[in-house]
C-alpha cells in the first residue's frame, strides 16, 4: 500500500464508495434470481412464500437436463478447441521472432472486435449455403471458437509474456527438441493460464446465445431454452439452476480470498 | 549445439506450425463468413431462399429508408452514451483497485466479471423485474406512496442501464490491465514538479494508458451497437435498437439477403468507429516501447 496523504482521503473514499456502489449493481440482480429461486410467488416476491418446489421440478425437468448438457457439451469442445489455437498461436508468436507476428496479433485479436451476433448470422448463412453443414452441436462449437480463441489467447499471452525463454533454451542446448521442451518445460510453467483460458472460453460459449442460437438448429441448449420460452415469461426453473451456478462460483471465490489471505496463491501479486 | 542450430534454422517453419493452424480456424469459420454475408447482401430473397441475382437493393433498403436509419440512430446514440457512462464510471474505480487493491486487487477485479457466470437473458429479466411496472423498484415506491419513476419501464433508459450492466465489466478489465502495467511513480514525479492532481492525470495516467481505456470504450461499444436481449426485455414499445431489426430478418421473415446486407452495415458502422479510435492512439505518446511484445 502506498502512503495516503490526508487530502488524498477523500479521492479513495469516493472511489471506494463508486466500487461498492457498483458491486451492488452488479449483484443486486444476481441476488434476486437467487432469491426468487425460493419463492413460490415470483412474480411479485413479497412477503415471500418459501419453497422449494423450482428445485424439485428443476430435478425432474428432462428437457433442462438435456439443455444443460448441450451447454457444457458446447462448452468444453469450444474451451478445448480454443485453448489448443490459442496457446500454440502465443507460444509461436512470443517464441520465435517472426516479421509476420503483428499481423497473426492482429488476427487472432480480431474476433473480439466483431459483435457476437454478426458472428452468429455469418457462420449460420457460411455453414448452411456453403459449407452445407445445417445447424447442430458442432456447427455452433466451430462458431463459438472464434470468438472464445481470441479471449483464450489474451488470457494465455498475459501471462506468457512473463515467461522466460531462456528456460526453453536451455533445454535445447542440452538436447531437448521443441515439443519435449514444451512438454516438460513450458506446460509446467503456463498450465494456470491455459486453465483460465479455458474457464474463460467455457463460461463464454456456455452461456453464448447470440452466436450459439442461430448455429445449433432445434438442439436445446440452456440459453436458447430461456430465449424461447420468453414469450410466457422466464420460467422459474431457470432461476434456480443459475442459483446453483452461482452458488458454485462464489464458493470457489470465497476459497480463492482464503487462500489470498493465507499466501497460499499469490495470483501475479509479487508485492509493491 | 547440433539440435540447437537446427531448431534456430528452422525457426520460420516452426512459427508457421505454431500459429497457421489457429489462423486458418479464423480464416474458414470467421474471415470466409463474414465475406460470404458480404456477398448475399448482392443477391435477394424469394420464399426462404437465397437467389444469386446481382442487386443493391438490400442497400438501398435500408440506407434509403426512413425507419431503418432511425433503428441505426438510435443504436448509436445508444452505443456511445453506454460507452461514456461505462467509462466515466470504470475508470476511478478501476484506478482504485489497481493502485490501492494490494493482494486482493485479482480478486476485486473478478468479482465485477463474476456476474457473466449468469447468462445475459436471465440477468436481464431480473433487471426487468426490479425496474419493471410491478418490478421491486416501483412497487418499493408506491408502498411508501411516491409516484413511480416512468422513465425506468420500458423506456431507452432503462435498455442503457441494462447494456451498462452487462458490459461494464469489460471496460473494467480493459483500464485495469492497463493501469496495472503503469508505473504510477511517474505521477510523483509530476506532482513533484508543481502538477495539480487533475492535471498530472490528464498528461500523465489519461495519455499513458489511453490504448486499454481505448479497447475498453470498443468492447463496449459494439455488444451495445448490436444488442438485441436487453431492448427486447427492457426497451418497451419504442425501445428496438437495430439489433432488434437484424436479428428479425434471420427469424420470422426469412428475408437472409436483406439480414445479411444490414449485417454488412453494422460491420462497416463498427469498423468505422475503430478506425476512428485507432487514429487518436499515438504509440509514441502512449509509453509503448515495442519491448515487451
Amino acid at each position: 500500500m502506498t502512503a495516503v496523504g490526508p487530502r488524498e482521503w477523500t479521492v479513495v473514499i469516493a472511489q471506494t464508495s463508486l466500487l461498492i456502489f457498483l458491486y451492488i449493481f452488479l449483484y443486486f440482480p444476481i441476488f434476486f434470481i437467487i432469491y426468487v429461486s425460493f419463492v413460490d410467488n415470483t412474480v411479485w416476491p413479497f412477503p415471500p412464500e418459501f419453497t422449494l418446489e423450482w428445485y424439485e421440478r428443476l430435478w425432474m425437468m428432462s428437457d433442462f437436463h438435456l439443455g444443460l448438457f448441450n451447454s457444457v457439451l458446447i462448452g468444453a469442445g469450444t474451451g478445448a478447441l480454443a485453448c489448443i489455437f490459442a496457446a500454440s498461436a502465443a507460444i509461436g508468436l512470443l517464441k520465435y521472432q517472426s516479421r509476420w507476428r503483428g499481423l497473426f496479433a492482429v488476427l487472432y485479436l480480431s474476433p473480439l472486435f466483431v459483435a457476437g451476433i454478426l458472428i452468429g448470422i455469418s457462420s449460420l448463412m457460411f455453414h448452411r449455403n456453403i459449407l452445407d453443414l445445417p445447424g447442430h452441436l458442432s456447427s455452433a462449437v466451430l462458431a463459438n471458437t472464434t470468438q472464445a480463441l481470441s479471449f483464450a489467447f489474451l488470457v494465455i499471452l498475459a501471462q506468457l509474456t512473463r515467461y522466460d525463454w531462456r528456460m526453453d533454451e536451455a533445454a535445447m542446448v542440452f538436447g531437448a527438441r521443441p515439443t519435449r521442451c514444451f512438454w516438460e518445460v513450458t506446460l509446467p510453467t503456463i498450465w494456470p493460464s491455459i486453465l483460465g483460458a479455458f474457464l474463460v472460453s467455457f463460461i463464454l460459449a456456455f452461456n453464448n446465445l447470440d452466436i450459439t442460437f442461430y448455429n445449433i438448429g432445434a438442439i436445446p441448449t440452456l440459453p436458447t431454452i430461456a430465449w424461447g420460452t420468453l414469450r410466457h415469461g422466464i420460467e422459474p426453473e431457470l432461476y434456480s439452476l443459475a442459483a446453483i451456478i452461482n452458488g458454485f462460483v462464489f464458493f470457489i471465490l470465497i476459497i480463492l480470498f482464503f487462500l489470498i489471505r493465507l499466501g497460499l496463491v499469490r495470483l501475479g501479486y509479487r508485492g509493491e | 549445439m547440433k539440435t540447437f542450430r537446427h531448431w534456430h534454422q528452422n525457426k520460420n517453419f516452426h512459427f508457421a506450425l505454431l500459429t497457421l493452424p489457429g489462423a486458418l480456424f479464423l480464416l474458414i469459420f470467421l474471415i470466409l463468413p463474414l465475406i460470404s454475408i458480404l456477398v448475399f447482401s448482392f443477391w435477394r430473397t424469394e420464399s426462404y431462399e437465397l437467389i444469386a441475382d446481382w442487386n443493391i437493393e438490400n442497400y438501398k433498403t435500408i440506407l434509403g429508408e426512413k425507419t431503418y436509419l432511425t433503428f441505426i440512430w438510435r443504436s448509436l446514440v445508444m452505443a456511445v452514451s453506454v460507452s461514456l457512462v461505462c467509462l466515466i464510471y470504470a475508470y476511478p474505480v478501476a484506478y482504485l483497485v489497481a493502485k490501492r487493491g494490494g493482494r486482493y486487487r485479482l480478486i476485486l477485479v473478478l468479482l465485477t466479471a463474476a456476474p457473466f457466470f449468469t447468462g445475459i437473458i436471465l440477468r436481464v429479466t431480473a433487471i426487468q423485474q426490479i425496474l419493471g411496472p410491478i418490478g421491486l423498484l416501483n412497487m418499493a415506491l408506491q408502498t411508501f406512496g411516491l409516484e413511480p419513476i416512468q422513465i425506468l419501464m420500458y423506456s431507452n433508459v432503462a435498455s442503457a442501464i441494462g447494456l451498462v450492466y452487462l458490459w461494464i465489466p469489460f471496460m473494467m478489465l480493459a483500464i485495469y490491465l492497463s493501469l496495472l502495467n503503469f508505473n504510477f511513480k511517474l505521477l510523483e514525479v509530476a506532482y513533484v514538479n508543481g502538477a495539480k492532481p487533475w492535471r498530472a492525470f490528464l498528461e500523465v495516467t489519461w495519455p499513458l494508458n489511453w490504448i486499454g481505456t481505448a479497447i475498453g470504450i470498443v468492447l463496449v461499444f459494439i455488444p451495445t451497437f448490436a444488442a438485441f436481449v436487453t431492448p427486447r426485455f427492457l426497451g418497451g414499445v419504442n425501445g428496438a435498437l437495430y439489433g432488434n431489426i437484424l436479428e428479425h430478418q434471420f427469424g420470422a421473415t426469412g428475408t437472409w439477403a436483406l439480414g445479411s446486407a444490414m449485417g454488412v452495415v453494422l460491420f462497416v458502422i463498427c469498423l468505422i468507429f475503430i478506425l476512428i479510435i485507432w487514429r487518436t492512439i499515438n504509440l509514441q505518446r502512449s509509453g509503448y516501447t515495442g519491448e515487451e511484445f
